[in-house]
């Protein structure tokens, strides 16, 4: 009941954050909704006591992705810093109408589909061991790609960002 | 405790509000902070599904781990784009950088 009531708080808290990342009109402010909802995330992986996902969740979005969104927002900031400016282009109500119809899709769908298995009750929990022995026996060739694919793309990144001699 | 379905709707809502930020935003970082708002909903989908329905093999879970690390990379690189844009146009603004050379 008491974990009932803390995941609607948290819930409701999610959608309210993350629609002041969208609807926000300051960039600043989008930054620290996002903060908030990716914490929120977070603690949604708590809920499903998958506590090593909710780990990841708070080093890796709540730390590193957050504080390069900000770089990337002092860097590339136009008008004078916390000034209101036009955050939405003309293309808004048409985008607002297909996220609408997808939300009411997806509602929808999981709504009325009867998942097979479901267990319903409490949660048996996902432990660190499963995941790594599913990680390392099972996903190998794709672990060490991924690796590979993050040491390529931040290579990429430090080169395109470079500051060259002639700029 | 909290039926599954629940995780899914909250989950449909958050892809559904960073879809409309990728439609309707002006600001790169802003396109690229509602990209970060559906990849979060989709990987709270992924685990809902392997918490509730498949906690023994957790495959789910893997996905969400693979998830957040091209994730990770996928923001990197795109902030050195736009931080390159903003250098070379003076603008982080995604519909004046339409043409594709210069």
């Amino acid at each position: 009941m008491t974990t009932e009531v803390l995941w609607w708080m948290f819930a409701i808290a999610i959608v309210a954050v993350s629609a002041g990342v969208v609807f926000s009109r300051t960039v600043i402010h989008s930054a620290i909704f996002l903060i908030l909802s990716l914490a929120g995330v977070g603690a949604m992986y708590l809920f499903l006591t998958v506590s090593f996902i909710a780990l990841v969740q708070f080093l890796i979005y709540g730390g590193a992705v957050t504080v390069l969104i900000l770089l990337a927002l002092m860097l590339t900031r136009m008008g004078v810093a916390g000034k209101p400016e036009p955050t939405t282009g003309v293309q808004a109500p048409f985008g607002a109408l297909v996220a609408l119809g997808l939300m009411f899709t997806l509602i929808g769908v999981a709504v009325s589909t009867a998942w097979p298995g479901d267990l319903g009750g409490s949660l048996p929990g996902v432990t660190i061991e499963t995941i790594g022995n599913e990680m390392f026996n099972n996903y190998g060739a794709p672990f060490i790609i991924t690796a590979a694919l993050l040491l390529v793309a931040f290579i990429g990144a430090i080169v395109i960002a470079r500051q060259e001699d002639g700029d | 405790m909290v039926p599954m379905e629940n995780y899914l709707v909250l989950s449909g809502i958050l892809f559904s509000l960073g879809v409309y930020g990728v439609l309707a935003r002006r600001n790169a970082v802003l396109v690229l902070m509602s990209v970060e708002l559906m990849l979060n909903a989709v990987s709270l989908n992924f685990v809902a599904f392997a918490a509730y329905l498949d906690p023994d093999k957790a495959t789910g879970i893997i996905f969400a781990v693979f998830v957040i690390a091209v994730a990770a990379a996928e923001v990197g690189l795109a902030l050195a784009i736009v931080i390159r844009l903003f250098r070379n146009r003076s603008t982080a603004n995604v519909d004046e950088a339409a043409t594709m050379r210069w």
